[in-house]
């Protein structure tokens, strides 16, 4: 039967572009549906939003079915109503489609191991946003994202001086704490044993969980690099569908790892990036990799039970939970070995329900925490998330996800549960045993207690001593945490409460940093960063965003004006608090 | 005495013609579906070291007697028995569309069969006790789709349709189980035209799930069981 309806150019695109995309897995998976509904109530989703069919699975999945069934099906060519076949005409057709593949979808696969039939809606629903993102219609920060990717070689937009003066200041620090000059953080070593890639989100947010894994590779005498490009292993195109995106980001870590003869590639705790780079990307790049790949659990698990580096688990006693990232455990079956890490290095390991393959979404899979427009939806669907990590009793959750440990975190703020989040390289290095140093002759003792009565003598500089601070956070408790943990280290603390209180007191006490949280009354935060940054008067001005609210990134970091030096998820710890501000403000460890 | 000519068209011409039918449409759908290239995998295999593809697959296909693998049907043993019926309901009604037939060769005559296969002895209440309660499933299942709003938000037409088609043609299995065609062809005569119309529906709709079922579950296992997610772990 002839289409008679006039389409739009993208719609048309789309239709003509999913013959391309159908393999027999996903042809399978849109015939075999015998809408018996029972993947339902396998979805976080349905179970956070009660009586809504919207979300059931199946109702998403015929969204995107319609289409084959209109046109390719035979009973949906010739009678579409008899089975529901449809096609997309317009662009808001388009929008309504990707209002469900993006907003409505985490592509957890947590539906596809629960259908009797083997349908694998999580699969298909990637395809459909490949479609949609091949004609543009995509949420903005997917859009934002990938273009970073393709263009800066990284999804968080990360420069290559930013990337490598983060490596260096950590490998400082890291020879600063361990008071080891050969304490260092490799790069563009070649014939390694292991070439270490990391998500981009560590050099902007968690530059600690670089210098753990240093310290690991440091104490397992391991012969490692990190690479100088190509070293991002997250790929976005596993989030956005576009295989193309995905073939080149794979190929981009694949050659750097080739061209520096490294043996084996280790990808750090990241769910989403052990898949794609791992699993996904030799098919995406289609090339096969020529060195072995794995992930960092694994490393780490092997140097522990080779004895390369010893554990203390009595370092670790707080109460733990393990939360199972959807592409580790539904996609990859890196399940056993986080749990066994965790056993040798935690005193007090509970198992959430349900675990493993079984577990449910931290509800920032699919790259939601990129979409900000479905953030309430998001946070609404973490209900079932924070349930199941409250009966655990547990104060911290461990995951091997840097995307989980966003979207954790903000389940954790959302319904306020009482928990830290962290992962288990974090873990590992808190519960290391460091060989102790040959102990010192005779003499240099002496000369080190000289030097020892000396320090004490001097009076005790604090590391932020002459430094002023404007503390700008709407929130009570938050605005004294920050001042009192700043004037202990020193600092001289202004404070502001709202979007105008800021500009005024900024532009009158001329601060050597401003954190800044982008939820305040009055003027809006992303206008006052943007004034003060192109105030000239202010061009040596460090900011350090500090909120609950990561969806407002794009408040700031859309604007044309130079990005803030650093960035903080609440809750913050006084320890990365200091971190982050020494990082910005160029203080290192021994200063302190 | 022998059925009537009519009767015994429906129960042989025209289940043939309907099998055929059936046959050719099927063969088609295969080779269309396998005209689709199938996804491989070329990265090495992932999970705990024991990944095995042949592993995956036979955990796939026999996911579906093995309730506990799956957290959906775990959790709903009910739900999970009624699909046991309907299916044994269906098998057993194809079976007797069969043993009316053809089960004579069986025996030495029709009569003969009436006396021992299906004349009012124990296969009969046993043919009818299972299609019969797999019909109170059928009707427990409209009035599901019907009633439940998740379920009715994802039922087409050929949803419907297809499972009131299996409830009365359920419904004439019972009745004519027991092959009196002397006493009245009208039951046998249902149950064979039904049975037709259905073996020519199947193929256009989506009761011809179990044609692709061994192909989704096989790609499925495939792929989990090279990455070492088949068989489920639970611990
Ligand atoms: S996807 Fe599977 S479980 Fe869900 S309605 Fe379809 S056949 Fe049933
Ligand atoms: S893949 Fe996950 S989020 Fe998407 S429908 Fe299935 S269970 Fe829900």
């Amino acid at each position: 039967m002839s289409e008679k309806k006039a389409r739009s150019h993208k719609a048309e695109k789309v239709i003509e572009r999913l013959g391309q995309k159908l393999s027999r897995q996903i042809a399978g998976s849109m015939v075999a549906c015998v809408h018996c509904g029972m993947c339902t109530e396998s979805c976080h989703y349905v179970l956070a939003n009660p009586g809504d069919p919207t979300y059931a699975p199946a109702y998403k999945a015929d969204k995107i079915r319609k289409l084959f069934k209109r046109h390719y099906d035979w009973t949906g060519r010739f009678f579409p109503w008899w089975v529901k076949a449809g096609s997309v005409y317009t662009d808001a057709d388009l929008e309504e489609l990707k209002d469900t593949v993006f907003g409505k979808c985490t592509n957890c696969r947590r539906c596809s191991l629960n259908c009797p039939m083997g349908v694998d809606l999580a699969s298909f629903n990637r395809m459909a946003r490949g479609l949609l993102v091949s004609v543009g219609v995509m949420p903005e920060g997917v859009a934002v994202v990938s273009k970073d990717q393709w263009e800066i070689g990284n999804q968080m937009g990360v420069l290559k001086e930013d990337y490598l003066e983060t490596l260096e200041w950590m490998a400082e620090e890291l020879q600063d704490e361990l008071d080891d000059p050969q304490a260092d953080i490799p790069v563009d070593k070649t014939d390694c044993e292991v070439v270490y890639s990391i998500n981009p989100r560590e050099v902007k947010y968690d530059p600690r969980s670089i210098s753990d894994a240093a310290k690991i590779f440091h104490f397992a005498g391991e012969n490692w690099t990190m690479p100088s490009e190509g070293w991002d292993m997250t790929n976005f195109g596993l989030f956005s569908g576009d295989d193309d995106l995905g073939g080149a980001v794979a190929r981009r870590l694949y050659e750097k790892v080739s061209e520096l003869r490294g043996k084996k590639l280790v990808i750090s705790e990241c769910g989403h990036g052990y898949r794609s780079t791992r699993c996904e990307g030799p098919n995406w790049a289609k090339q096969d990799v020529p060195f072995e790949m794995e992930s960092s659990v694994l490393t780490m698990l092997r140097y522990v039970k080779e004895g390369r580096i010893k554990v203390d688990k009595t370092r670790n006693t707080t109460s733990v939970t393990f939360h199972d990232s959807c592409n580790n455990a539904r996609s990859c079956g890196l399940t056993e070995e986080p749990r066994e890490l965790l056993n040798l290095v935690c005193t007090d390991f509970r198992e959430m329900t349900p675990n493993r393959a079984e577990n449910y979404c931290c509800t920032g899979g699919g790259g939601a925490m990129s979409m900000s427009e479905y953030t309430p939806r998001r946070l609404k669907s973490g209900k079932v998330k924070a349930d199941q990590l409250k009966a655990t009793g547990a104060k911290v959750v461990v995951t091997s996800c840097h995307n989980c440990v966003d979207g954790l975190a903000d389940v954790i703020r959302h319904y306020k549960l009482d928990m830290e989040v962290t992962q288990l390289v974090n873990l590992v290095a808190n519960a290391l045993v460091i060989p102790e140093k040959a102990a010192p002759s005779a003499e240099e003792k002496v000369a080190q207690e000289k030097v020892a009565a000396l320090e004490s003598a001097k009076p005790v500089a604090l590391p932020l001593a002459d430094l002023k601070f404007v503390v700008a956070d709407d929130e009570p408790d938050q605005l004294a945490f920050l001042s009192t943990v700043f004037e202990d280290y020193g600092a001289t603390v202004v404070t502001a409460t709202n979007g105008d209180e800021t500009l005024e007191t900024v532009r009158r006490e001329k601060p050597d940093l401003l954190t800044l949280d982008l939820e305040m009354p009055g003027l809006n935060v992303g206008d006052v960063f943007e004034t003060l940054r192109k105030d000239p008067e202010l061009e040596d001005l460090k900011v350090c965003i500090i909120t609950g609210r990561p969806e407002l990134r794009k408040l700031i970091y859309d604007r044309s004006v130079r990005v803030p030096e650093g960035y903080l998820d609440k809750p913050v710890t006084e320890e990365t608090l200091l971190l982050t501000v020494r990082k910005i403000l160029g203080i290192h460890e021994h200063e302190t | 005495m022998q059925p009537s000519k009519f009767l015994y068209f429906c129960e042989h011409g025209l289940q043939e013609i309907a099998l055929g039918i059936m046959a050719l449409v099927y063969t088609t759908r295969i080779i269309w579906f396998l005209g689709f290239k199938a996804g491989g995998e070329r990265q090495a295999p992932t999970g705990s070291g024991d990944a095995d593809t042949r592993k995956g697959i036979l955990y796939s296909w026999a996911n579906i007697v093995m309730p506990w693998a799956m957290e959906s049907t775990r959790r709903k043993p009910f739900f999970y028995a009624q699909f046991v019926i309907f299916h044994l309901g269906v098998t057993a009604a194809i079976g007797l569309s069969f043993l009316i037939p053809y089960g004579h060769y069986l025996s030495d005559s029709r009569e003969e069969l009436q006396e021992g296969l299906l004349g009012g002895t124990a296969m009969v209440w046993f043919l009818q006790a299972i299609i019969g309660a797999a019909f109170v499933v059928a009707v427990v299942r409209i009035v599901r789709r019907v009633s439940d709003p998740y379920i009715r938000a994802i039922s087409s037409p050929d949803d419907y349709f297809s499972l009131v088609l299996l409830t009365v043609w359920f419904l004439s299995a019972v009745l004519a189980a027991p092959n009196q065609f002397a006493e009245g062809e009208g039951y046998l005569l249902a149950f064979f035209i039904l049975t037709a119309f259905f073996l020519i529906y199947v193929p256009f709709s989506k009761i011809s799930h179990y044609l692709y079922y061994p192909f989704t579950r096989y790609y499925l296992g495939k792929s989990l069981g090279y990455r070492g997610v088949f068989p489920i772990l639970r611990r």
